[in-house]
């Protein structure tokens, strides 16, 4: 494979795929471990020289950056689909057609909205930012981070701050666990650590509302089920106490949290039965999380005093809203990432003027310094104090000269690298390539 | 520094308590970052001038605090803004200041309808008047905060049962919290209110002691206030195992402000010999 320069302008180009491009099962192939990231970031090292590279793989994406830096430009698209393709031992005619291909700006603008959550599956969900930044890492231990992508995720990392800290788009729950356990359970009791957990069935949702749980604090957790070795079983692993169904009126009378996930076809717990136990229970609030469809509990239940019932679909709501309210604040996310995308671009823009303001400086400095030598020696008899006074005024002088055509610079940096003026400063001050 | 004290007026810490009301009430409309700041800015600014405020009457007037029906409701709104501010800073997204600063707003009010003359006693009955008045303060703030916890209690089980995830601008305390504090408010509130009640009676025999006003209505006023307080524990007792319990502790919280207020109101706008001079004669206070 050999390095070409297909886009001379490209500085920053990215390919990838998310679980809106890239099926499941290729995804899975194209996944990287930890392992397998530093395998290729070294491969990647050693076929582009001088180039920069960071490889984000999670759950839902892989996406390779690249950059390049004094002069270079960085690796084509298709030169990256072949890399990751090769690396993967995946047929690039396949992966091709999936991935992602972006440039500059859009890849600057694609980091910060990745890195804020923004294109994740769960808008705004935090745990991406974690890995945008141990992606960096990574790459800064295996060298292929230079300054460039350097400068590039940090300002993702401080994007998706802004992000998080100017707008509520990463705040409401989404998911039926914890929306479940932190906005209904919570808003019934202050401590879990004196509540009795009871799990009806042995389903998945049951053991990761039961992970929220244990994370607010309960300790006290009994597991019925009806097949008795799946409920030891599971108690085994989630710390629980086993029972049997049998037990479920004495159970329901000592509880104070229930979530019910088993696949009965009919309601486990009718109204009669609850309102045979009910005097047990000595006033005591019960909240209900009935996760299971059909619902395990009468709705009816839920209408008596000091019950909280909550079914499937009701979370399901607070979920929705939950949803709908991040999704009002991406605008406000997204004029953060413009905002922040144009600083970016200006910043790198303004790097490539670095050469030629180096050279004006320097001959400047340098006419003036000859220009002194000749003043000093016309009057000899000037003291230290006073030359130092005369340099610092040439300094100034310098320094005021070169002022505007920095601010020009650095205004036509806004809308790409100002290779125009660059250009004309060249000719007018004879500055060499 | 005189000059400085002389020159804070009601109109600054009342303007400072709206503006952190109003800072409160904008969670339900918008987010802002500075919010909290501004809110818990002002509410400081306002407890501070109040502080001032009741140094410098302490200072410029003949006797403390409690000694007039003026200082009673403002220092019963300096507890009620402390413990405002207290709230503020321990649970900053909890808007109790829609609850509670409108309370403190209303006793600044009504302190400015309420007289200033001091209540004048002799050596003997000053300490019992100092009982009898601390007694009631206590009862009155500890009837506003049980309220304040019961509706919010109210609003929160609303909420639950409509399934209403609690949003970022509005979020309460669990019921548990609320019942808590709903429950140790009425139970301290009703012997609070005993005490006071009963000094007040020991108060009129030390000043009056051939005739103690019984007629007076600011002492059958109170009676029923007490009264009302006891039966609202007794009732508290009773409901403690039942299901509905908290709900009915949480009205019943709610109820005893609105009698307390009413009673309030009555004393304000009511004939009294409450807070007037102590009559030189007998015949004097027989009229």
């Amino acid at each position: 494979m050999t390095v070409t320069a297909a886009e001379p302008s490209t500085t920053l180009a990215l390919v990838g795929g998310t679980h809106r491009t890239v099926p499941l099962e290729l995804r899975e192939r194209l996944a990287f471990s930890a392992e397998q990231t530093a395998e290729a970031l070294a491969t990647f090292r050693e076929r582009f020289p001088g180039r920069e590279a960071v490889l984000l793989s999670t759950c839902n994406r892989v996406e390779f950056y690249a950059a390049a830096d004094n002069d270079q430009v960085a690796p084509v698209a298709d030169e990256l689909v072949a890399f990751l393709a090769e690396c993967r031992g995946i047929d690039p005619a396949r992966l091709g057609p999936v991935l992602i291909r972006q440039s500059d700006e859009a890849v600057v603008q694609h980091l910060f909205s990745v890195a804020a959550g923004l294109d994740s599956m769960v808008l705004g969900e935090p745990q991406i930012l974690g890995q945008v930044k141990q992606a960096w890492v990574l790459a800064q231990e295996h060298g292929t981070s230079g300054p460039l992508t350097a400068g590039m995720f940090q300002a993702a990392l401080r994007t998706a701050k802004r992000v998080a800290t100017e707008t509520a788009i990463g705040r409401e729950r989404t998911s039926i666990p914890s929306v479940a356990v932190a906005d209904f359970a919570a808003g019934v009791f202050e401590r879990f650590d004196d509540k009795r957990v009871l799990l009806l069935g042995a389903g998945k949702m049951a053991t990761e509302t039961l992970r929220y749980l244990r994370e607010a604090g309960a300790r006290e957790v009994t597991i019925l089920n009806r097949t008795a070795s799946r409920a030891v079983e599971l108690a085994a692993r989630l710390g629980a106490r086993p029972g049997s169904f049998a037990e479920l009126a004495a159970e329901l009378a000592a509880a104070d949290l229930v979530v019910s996930t088993t696949g009965a076809s009919e309601p486990v717990v009718s109204l009669s039965v609850f309102q045979q136990l009910e005097h047990r229970r000595r006033g005591r609030p019960l909240v209900v999380l009935d996760l299971a469809v059909p619902r395990d509990f009468d709705p009816r239940i839920g209408a008596r005093p000091g019950v909280w019932l909550y079914s499937i679909d009701d979370l399901a709501a607070a979920c929705d809203a939950n949803r709908k309210s991040r999704q009002r604040e991406m605008p406000a996310a997204l004029a953060i990432i413009e905002e922040e995308t144009l600083r970016f671009m200006i910043d790198v823009h303004h790097r490539t003027t670095a050469p030629v303001i180096e050279q004006l400086r320097a001959g400047w400095s340098e006419t003036g310094e000859a220009e002194l030598e000749r003043l000093f020696r016309r009057l000899p008899g000037l003291g230290e104090a006073e030359r130092d006074q005369i340099r610092q005024a040439f300094e100034r002088y310098a320094a005021k000269l070169l002022h505007p055509p920095l601010v020009s610079l650095r205004s036509e940096s806004r809308s790409g690298p100002p290779h125009g003026l660059i250009d004309a400063l060249r000719r007018l001050f004879q500055l060499g390539e | 520094m005189t000059s400085l004290l002389s020159g804070i007026s009601i109109v600054c810490f009342a303007a400072s308590y709206a503006v952190a009301l109003g800072c409160e009430a904008s969670r339900l409309v918008f987010r802002s970052g500075v919010r909290g700041m501004v809110m818990v800015g002002f509410a400081a600014a306002g407890l501070l001038a109040h502080t001032l405020f009741l140094v410098w009457r302490a200072v410029t007037e003949p006797a403390l605090p409690l000694s007039s029906p003026f200082d009673w409701y403002l220092l019963a709104a300096w507890f009620l803004a402390a413990g405002y501010l207290w709230l503020a800073l321990a649970n900053p997204r909890t808007p109790v200041g829609l609850f509670l600063l409108p309370v403190v707003l209303a006793l600044t009010g009504a302190a400015t309808l309420a007289s200033d003359r001091p209540f004048l006693q002799s050596p003997a009955a000053r300490a019992w008047a100092r009982i009898h008045g601390s007694f009631n303060l206590a009862f009155s703030v500890c009837v506003t905060l049980g309220a304040v916890a019961g509706l919010m209690w109210l609003i929160q089980a609303a909420r639950l049962a409509r399934k209403q995830a609690p949003t970022q601008g509005f979020r309460m305390p669990s019921l548990e919290r609320l019942a808590q504090v709903t429950h140790r408010m009425l139970g301290i509130a009703a012997w609070t209110a005993v005490a006071g009640f009963v000094s007040g009676i020991v108060l009129n025999a030390v000043k009056l002691p051939e005739s103690v006003p019984w007629s007076d209505p600011v002492v059958w006023r109170m009676g029923i206030v007490v009264a009302w307080l006891v039966v609202a524990d007794g009732i508290v007792l009773a409901t403690r195992r039942r299901p509905a319990g908290d709900r009915i502790v949480a009205w019943l919280s709610v109820v005893s402000l609105v009698v307390l207020a009413s009673s309030l109101a009555w004393g304000l706008l009511g004939p009294s010999q409450h807070g007037m001079p102590a009559p030189a004669t007998v015949e004097e206070a027989i009229g």
